[in-house]
């Protein structure tokens, strides 16, 4: 007679706090239970019913702070034991949840890095080639395809400007109805193809445009958006590190989107190195349509104006190196010195308030209180005496420079470098230094 | 005669019932605005009215007030004269001034005829004035003035015909106490016979009658309407000085500020009827007087405008058609209008009438901020800032104790320190404001005062966002801030800026708060008159000359204290500008100017810098930070930094210490 052993159950043990290290997180685990067995006291740590805790591990792995762990009773300690005896190895506590296993199967679904490729009137944004480069990058990691996305009338020509960024394949949607931007026709077309292709993972350049639909798009397809991202790498699971500034700068956070795809991620112009260019490479494009009518859309383009200025109007906001002048500068010839050095740098000058009501400098160039407000990386404040007015409007640059004859400036109190001197002789030595380094080069 | 009585009698019902309907039509648009308490304390606003309607006193604050003034008491007087007439003409044998006894009789009839020619001559005078020198602030020339003149001159001559011709006839009783009608008779009337006499005095008669009656109904259609509401308003002024807004309730479903009449108070829509077209609001005010397009006497007329043409359609429950902010056109106001002004409160100061300008103003500047966000762009940085950091320029909050960083100042615990000194943003953060405060400190310790400050805790009072109509963020604010200095057991407060002054005085005090609030100037002048500030000679000050901040004198009146001050740090009273305390002119920087471009016209601190250079000072002293960043501007504009310093009170006090 055959004693069949009767089956034992491999005890799953249950979930316990380890004291202390709850971060008060604000109740995930509580929110994770399935079976209620999960209650917070005053100080926000979780109180676990062991007669319902089922050892089901959700809390334990939603914890952020890693403050929850199974335990085992000695008996059961037994029992793992003798089923370890049995199987002849460890026994690992493998959890094959269903809702786990649908959710990565889900993932898994999703597979290239696309690169959505702005275009204003037909003409591209470089922060998309930008992004390419980085692009390629992280599908080269992941060990899957780099794609562009272009959305427009009559860009094809785009597509293949992507290919010699970098791109493998681009997705196209050409309509005369995406001729001019609008949020609703390119959101909708973005989604269609992000619904029908499924990439896992989307940038986009920080631009008005981008950030007006990046946010879009994400809304609708319920997935996570990280703005204005410094870095971008894939970590050991194969998920996107998306890093940057939080809290004003003072510490760099790195987000990571766990359970949605498309991850996307915007990333500023100037940020990413442009990647290099070879016409020569040629590849497939996929052009996708969708149904799109005039009206379904709320917004109607009526007439666009276009900035009588052109190319050539000075916007202090958008520039990353700002040479500006200040009172001290003493007149509106002086200001070329400024204006030499800003050409070598790849600047544009800008003025603070003296400047501007002296008739030397344009309104446009105003920097201040009642001004236009900078954040470039180097702002060269020549002759600036840096009263609270001027601050306001340029505290945020990464990098000050001061040059001032004052050594009471309160300029020198926010500057990065300062230097006490005549401007007059500093600036074209400077300036004469940068063109002697560049032949050099 | 009975005939003549009868059309007499139809006439005039006719008239007063004309009358009476269109002041209705008129008054019962006042219904549309927003209930406000003015009848508390009956007995102070009947004095009030006494006061400054029936003396007149505010009108005679200008020379030519003299002569509306005279007009004023005149008119009153003939009131009881055609009282008198008109009921004479329904009841010709019961009413009669002639059935009075003699002695009255003799002694109205005289006082009438030479009040009569008094009014003629003022009126003559300001017919001259108006056409020969008229002033550049008032529409001299107005259609409406002319009429107006000439209707009371019309009664005027009428009268002296009328009377002309009975004592010419005979039949005067009091002619001989009646010395210009009679020379008038004697003139005009003598050798006429008796029936042209007779048929003179009936047109004399209707014809004062005619114009009497025209004159009464056209007083609701004019700017004369201010006969009938000049003194009411009067009587309903603002008990308290206004220098701050009322109120608003934040909930769900509310709306916020001034979009059309019906949200003003009622008596806002009752102050632009009484509103007299004088023009001296627009004489003082900084911004006109630089060009800008704002123009209190405007203002108002555009609301009585727009009352009297949206009212009716209101009243009715329909829309307005003419919008108040926004228009080109009259009843409009221009958005660069409301954003001019700076709440210097000169308007308020010289209006004969007690028109509140600025809250109206603040009004639409509320509705615009609050409901349309619509507002100069220079305001998102500055409100963001404010919401964010607590100061308008967004630095990190504890860099609020840099400026004491060198020297030892107290944080304030309540139980050791007796007074807060409150610092303020532009105390804390200008680095020309931080002079001040160093020299406060310097003070408050010489003079042994117990005090310490709230250090990084302290808040932005508030004052220019609430002048700008962002009223919920400054409810949020005072909250705050008044929690905190309860917390705190903050009690007594010195304050250096006078719009943290008023602000923490008379704003917060509509939130409950009891503060002890002392302006630096009372209390530096109250530890040199007691002799606990020792004082060196006066050493480099040279000639001083004093500038009044609207938000410390019309505000606050305290006038005396900074002169005496000055008097006893530089050993003479300071220089005067022409335009000083109560007239003094603003240096540009209220109202939440402060943080706008200022783009049109003249630049109102370079204005008042050019009055100050006219007195040739050494010294420019005034006792805000405002003032003085507006004041240094001003002179390193005009390039006369090398002769005269712009100081604040505090600094010259501090500098003056043994």
């Amino acid at each position: 007679m055959a004693d069949k052993k009767k089956k034992v159950k491999k005890p799953r043990g249950k979930a316990q706090l380890i004291t202390g290290k709850c971060i008060a997180c604000g109740a995930r685990c509580e929110a994770a239970c399935p079976v209620d067995a999960i209650a917070m006291n005053d100080k926000g740590e979780p109180i676990i019913d062991t007669t319902q805790c089922t050892g089901c591990r959700k809390c334990v792995k939603i914890c952020p702070a890693e403050a929850l762990e199974i335990y085992y009773t000695p008996e059961e300690l037994k029992i793992l034991a003798e089923l370890e005896k049995e199987k002849g190895g460890p026994a690992e506590v493998e959890e094959i949840d269903e809702e786990e296993a649908k959710q990565a199967a889900k993932l898994k679904e999703y597979k290239d890095v696309w690169v959505f490729v702005e275009q204003t009137e037909g003409e591209p944004a470089t922060v998309s080639w930008e992004l390419l480069g980085v692009g390629a990058r992280l599908a080269q990691a992941l060990g899957v395809k780099l794609c562009s996305v272009v959305v427009g009338s009559k860009v094809e020509a785009l597509c293949r400007e992507s290919f010699a960024y970098g791109a493998a394949l681009s997705y196209l949607v050409d309509d005369p109805i995406f001729l001019n931007y609008r949020t609703e026709a390119y959101r909708d077309a973005v989604c269609h193809l992000v619904k029908t292709y499924k990439p896992q993972v989307l940038l986009m350049g920080a631009t008005g445009l981008g950030r007006d639909l990046a946010g879009a798009v994400a809304t609708q397809l319920a997935t996570g958006l990280t703005a204005d991202c410094t870095g971008l790498d894939i970590d050991d699971h194969g998920f996107l590190l998306q890093t940057r500034p939080a809290f004003g700068g003072n510490i760099m956070a790195t987000i990571v989107t766990e359970r949605h795809r498309p991850q996307m991620a915007t990333v500023r112009p100037h940020v990413m190195p442009m990647p290099e260019k070879n016409a020569s490479r040629k590849r497939k494009i996929i052009r996708e349509s969708l149904k799109v009518g005039k009206a379904d859309l709320a917004v109607k383009v009526l007439e666009i104006i276009h900035d009588s200025k052109g190319k050539d109007a000075v916007d202090v906001t958008a520039a990353e190196i700002i040479v500006s002048g200040g009172a001290g500068m003493q007149s509106q010839e002086n200001f070329a010195i400024l204006q030499e050095l800003a050409d070598e740098l790849g600047g544009v000058v800008g003025a603070s308030r003296r400047a501007v009501d002296a008739c030397w400098m344009p309104p446009e160039c105003q920097i201040g209180q009642t001004g236009k407000t900078v954040g470039p990386k180097i702002y060269i404040a020549c002759g600036i005496s840096g009263a609270i007015q001027h601050l306001v409007g340029m505290q945020s640059s990464d990098i000050i420079i001061a040059i001032n004859n004052d050594k009471q400036a309160p300029i020198f109190e926010v500057a990065t470098y300062g230097i006490v001197g005549d401007v007059f002789k500093i600036i074209p030595a400077i300036t004469r230094r940068i063109r002697e380094l560049r032949t050099q080069k | 005669m009975s005939n003549s009585i009868a059309i007499f009698a139809i006439v005039f019902g006719a008239s007063v019932l004309l009358f009476c309907w269109s002041c209705y039509k008129r008054f019962r648009l006042i219904t549309l605005g927003k209930p406000e308490n003015r009848f508390s304390h009956v007995g102070r606003r009947i004095w009030s009215m006494l006061f400054y309607a029936f003396a007149q006193r505010r009108v005679l604050s200008r020379p030519f007030g003299l002569n509306h003034s005279i007009l004023f008491w005149s008119f009153l007087c003939l009131l009881v004269a055609n009282t008198e007439f008109l009921l004479h003409g329904l009841f010709p044998q019961t009413i009669a001034l002639s059935l009075l006894p003699a002695p009255l009789y003799y002694a109205l009839a005289f006082i009438f005829d030479i009040v009569s020619i008094v009014v003629l001559i003022c009126v003559a005078n300001a017919f001259s004035r108006r056409i020969f020198f008229p002033p550049d602030y008032i529409e001299a020339r107005s259609r409406d003035a002319f009429v107006i003149l000439s209707l009371v001159a019309g009664l005027m001559i009428f009268f002296f015909g009328l009377h002309a011709s009975e004592i010419a006839r005979g039949v005067e009783g009091a002619a001989a106490y009646m010395p210009i009608s009679n020379l008038a008779a004697s003139i005009l009337f003598s050798g006429m016979s008796e029936h042209s006499l007779i048929t003179a005095a009936e047109i004399f008669w209707w014809g004062h009658a005619l114009i009497l009656l025209a004159f009464l109904n056209y007083l609701p259609y004019s700017k004369h309407m201010h006969i009938l509401t000049a003194i009411p308003n009067c009587f309903f002024q603002s008990l308290e000085k206004v220098t701050t807004q009322p109120r608003e309730e934040f909930k769900k479903g509310n709306a916020f500020g001034v979009e059309n009449i019906g949200q003003f108070r009622w008596n806002d829509l009752f102050d632009s009827y009484s509103c007299t077209e004088c023009g001296r609001c627009t004489d003082v005010c900084p911004a006109t007087n630089t060009h800008k397009p704002l123009n209190p006497r405007l203002i108002i007329h555009d609301i009585k405008e727009n009352v009297v043409h949206n009212g009716p359609l209101l009243i009715k429950g329909k829309k307005p058609v003419l919008p108040l902010i926004g228009g080109d056109h009259e009843g409009s106001i221009s958005e660069d209008a409301i954003w001019d002004c700076t709440t210097c409160r000169a308007c308020m100061e010289v209006c004969p009438v007690f028109i509140e300008h600025v809250p109206k103003l603040i009004g639409m500047r509320r509705y615009l901020v609050e409901m349309k966000a619509e507002f100069p762009e220079e305001l998102l940085n500055f409100f963001e800032n404010i919401e964010n950091r607590s100061n308008p320029w967004g630095i990190a909050p504890p860099d609020r104790v840099k400026w004491c960083s060198d020297i030892d100042v107290q944080p304030f615990e309540a139980g050791k320190t007796e007074y807060l000194y409150y610092v303020g943003c532009a105390g804390a953060f200008d680095s020309r404001s931080i002079q001040i405060s160093q020299a406060m400190a310097k003070i408050l310790n010489a003079g042994g005062v117990s005090w310490g400050i709230l250090g990084a805790d302290e808040p932005c009072c508030g004052d220019s966002v609430r002048r700008l109509g962002n009223e919920f963020l400054f409810d949020r604010i005072a909250k705050n801030n008044i929690q905190l200095f309860q917390e705190r057991g903050v009690q007594k407060i010195i304050v250096s800026c006078p719009h943290g002054y008023s602000t923490l005085k008379n704003d917060y005090r509509q939130y409950g708060a009891e503060l002890e609030v002392i302006h630096y100037t009372e209390l530096i002048n109250t530890l040199i008159t007691e002799g606990t500030l020792q004082l060196k000679d006066p050493d480099g000050l040279g000639k001083v000359v004093f500038h009044d901040s609207c938000y410390l004198g019309r505000y606050n009146e305290i006038y005396a204290a900074p002169r005496q001050v000055i008097a006893a740090v530089s050993g003479q009273r300071p220089a005067e500008m022409e335009r000083h305390q109560a007239n003094s002119f603003c240096c540009g920087a209220g109202g939440g100017r402060m943080w706008l471009e200022e783009s049109r016209g003249e630049r109102i601190n370079i204005a008042r810098v050019k009055e100050a250079l006219g007195e040739n000072p050494d010294t420019l002293c005034s006792c805000c930070p405002y003032c003085l960043i507006m004041f240094e501007d001003g002179l390193k504009d005009e390039g006369a930094m090398d002769r005269v310093k712009a100081l604040d009170l505090a600094e010259m006090v501090a500098g003056a210490l043994k």
